[in-house]
């Protein structure tokens, strides 16, 4: 019960870190990418959907469309890779940095999708090439570190 | 042994679809939604405290962009009215309402149907049709008719277009390129149809299967045995041809004829009712003085969230914040605000929000009129912000004027037109876009949130 309350508490919180690394002047990388990337490989399987729920409402705080587009947001791109699990499973760092790169081009795809479908537009719907490329390099790292600390570590599923 | 896990997994595809009833109802959500994202952004609150410094008061920048307001409403009342001085006019004042809502299709698959805001009660004694300018921009129905059967003299009165489904038809004229002149009636057009109206009959079809060319103008006409009461002289719009086109072996082949109005509904701020002059005691809030609306104002403090440069800003202070707000600082808009539970609040700024604007560009020029624009946030560069112009209300009438100040339009019930946006000028490039140097200051500061409208 402790966990889902960590998680609940800080996992959203970890968009606003995200931003205070952008302002920082740091390389700017998918903080979406980093989600859908954990979720699908690393999350216990059946605890995804609630996951889900907590980073969507991280990202609702810093985005201007509504929570349910969040989610579909972060889930869609989370319902493809889950099923490909086996083979990203372990750092396999190529993998994840290819996976990276494709989640960082989808969610902003998936962000213009959801606005104009559901009249919900935000800023995020534009796809930048330099954050694409800097997600392919910084995510695998950053999912090694993310994978050792609370609240996500308690959700990792064992190999 | 262990369980071989699911291949697919029901459970997020369980809630991805949650979420696509989410968004299919959202009032039923909306307060799940406040509490989640509210609670959330209450954690939040207590390290968004540590950014920024106290704001400052008004300074003479304010005072310009007051004086800016104040020439807006009055332009804006100079040029709503008919210039022309036909009979009805003198036996009419003018009663300036706001569009606070846009709504339904109808011909030509655009919107058909305003709110305004005054009730009908307010309205009362004014004639049944509305205008802008020299246009004609609908009809203004009675509580309990078909086309407002569950209105009641307090609800907000709401304008059926010309391309209403439930809309009379009208009596107009054209004048043709030959001199001559075609009576017509025109109704609304189905919503697959290529304009919103279309001529019904014509009191000489032969001539006007001869029209071959579009862009003839369309004004009214007053008939008396009419139910309409319409007064000649206002525009409908102007014609598109729908047919096929003259070859060099032969005639061009005319099959319809569309009329595409001269006001497009969602650029729309203000439009006028006439109320006549014998109409001596005047409803209480039926104020003709202003175009502008008086709401609540709460004052309220906004922190930048880290990674502001995206204009996210947490509202503090606010209770009971309205989702769609205006939040102004310093006599500017901020942006608008989405109300959560715990006393919290979410700001987008005008600059970094991808909403569809209503805006109102007031040229330098004391002789230009107002624009009324439909346009959105495509791009944002520091304080620049670049938009691209959806729709005007008067199309082709100068539309690429001098630079100006950029106003709110009517976004709805809770962010008002006449909220100081920026000074606005021609994009160098492209005609369809303008460019707008906003206010950008950070950290915590002093704003007010209005709420709530009508006079």
């Amino acid at each position: 019960m402790s966990r889902w309350f960590l998680w609940f508490l800080l996992a959203p919180q970890v968009w606003l870190l995200a931003g205070l690394w952008r302002d920082a002047g740091l390389p700017p990388f998918d903080m979406g990418a980093l989600a859908c990337l954990f979720l699908a490989f690393f999350a216990e399987r059946h605890a995804v959907p609630w996951l889900l729920l907590g980073l969507a409402i991280g990202r609702a705080m810093v985005d201007e469309a509504m929570l349910p587009v969040q989610i579909l947001v972060l889930g869609v791109p989370v319902g493809f890779l889950l099923p490909l699990r086996t083979l990203f499973f372990s750092q396999r760092w190529l993998w994840q940095a290819f996976a990276a790169a494709l989640c960082a081009v989808a969610i902003p795809h998936l962000a213009g999708v959801c606005g104009r479908l559901f009249e919900q537009p935000s800023a995020t719907a534009q796809m930048d090439g330099i954050t694409v490329v800097w997600s392919a390099v910084l995510l695998p790292p950053l999912l090694l570190l993310l994978r050792a600390l609370p609240p996500f570590r308690a959700f990792v599923e064992p190999a | 042994m262990r369980k071989k896990p699911p291949a697919f997994p029901v459970g997020l595809y369980g809630m991805l679809l949650f979420a696509l009833c989410w968004l299919t109802f959202r009032g039923v959500f909306a307060p799940i939604e406040r509490v989640l994202v509210g609670g959330c952004c209450s954690i939040t609150r207590l390290w968004a405290g540590l950014f920024g410094t106290p704001a400052l008061a008004a300074t003479e920048p304010a005072t310009e962009r007051l004086s800016a307001a104040a020439d807006l409403d009055r332009r804006l009342r100079d040029h709503a009215v008919p210039i022309n001085g036909d009979r009805w006019l003198s036996e009419c004042v003018a009663v300036h309402c706001a569009v606070v809502a846009v709504s339904r299709r109808g011909g030509g698959g655009e919107m058909c149907e305003l709110r305004l805001d005054h009730t009908y009660a307010e309205l009362a004694g004014c004639r049944d049709f509305v205008t802008k300018g020299e246009s004609l921009v609908g009809f203004l129905p009675r509580p309990g008719d078909a086309a407002a059967s569950d209105d009641e003299p307090d609800d907000m009165a709401r304008v059926l277009l010309a391309n209403h489904p439930l809309a009379r038809a009208l009596h107009g004229e054209l004048d043709t390129a030959d001199g001559g002149r075609l009576r017509v009636v025109v109704r609304a057009a189905a919503t697959v149809d290529p304009a919103p109206l279309k001529v019904d009959l014509w009191d000489d079809p032969y001539r006007a299967a001869r029209l071959d060319r579009g862009g003839l103008r369309v004004l009214s006409r007053e008939v008396s045995a009419s139910e309409s009461l319409l007064p000649g002289g206002l525009l409908l719009g102007t014609t598109r041809i729908w047919g096929y086109p003259r070859t060099a072996g032969g005639d061009a082949l005319t099959l319809g004829v569309f009329i595409a109005p001269a006001i497009a509904p969602r650029a729309l701020s203000h439009v006028v009712l006439w109320r006549r002059r014998t109409a001596t005691t005047l409803p209480e809030g039926s104020d003709e003085a202003t175009t502008r609306r008086r709401g609540r104002s709460m004052a309220a403090m906004v922190h930048e969230l880290p990674g502001a440069t995206n204009g996210r800003h947490l509202l503090v202070g606010a209770a009971d914040v309205v989702d769609g707000a205006a939040v102004l600082q310093d006599g500017y808009l901020l942006g608008t605000a989405r109300g959560l539970a715990f006393g919290v609040g979410l700001v987008t700024s005008f600059a970094a929000s991808r909403q569809r604007w209503t805006l109102i560009w007031l040229p330098d020029d004391g002789a230009l009129s107002p624009i009324e624009l439909h346009a959105e946030v495509i791009a944002t560069d520091g304080d620049r912000v670049v938009l691209r112009r959806l729709a005007a209300s008067v199309p082709g009438a100068n539309l690429h004027p001098t630079a100006g100040h950029l106003f709110t339009g009517s976004n709805g019930l809770h962010c008002p037109s006449g909220l100081w946006i920026g000074r606005v000028s021609p994009h160098p490039l492209d005609f369809d876009k303008f460019v707008v140097d906003v206010q950008v200051e950070r950290g915590q500061r002093a704003v007010a949130v209005l709420s709530g409208g009508g006079k």
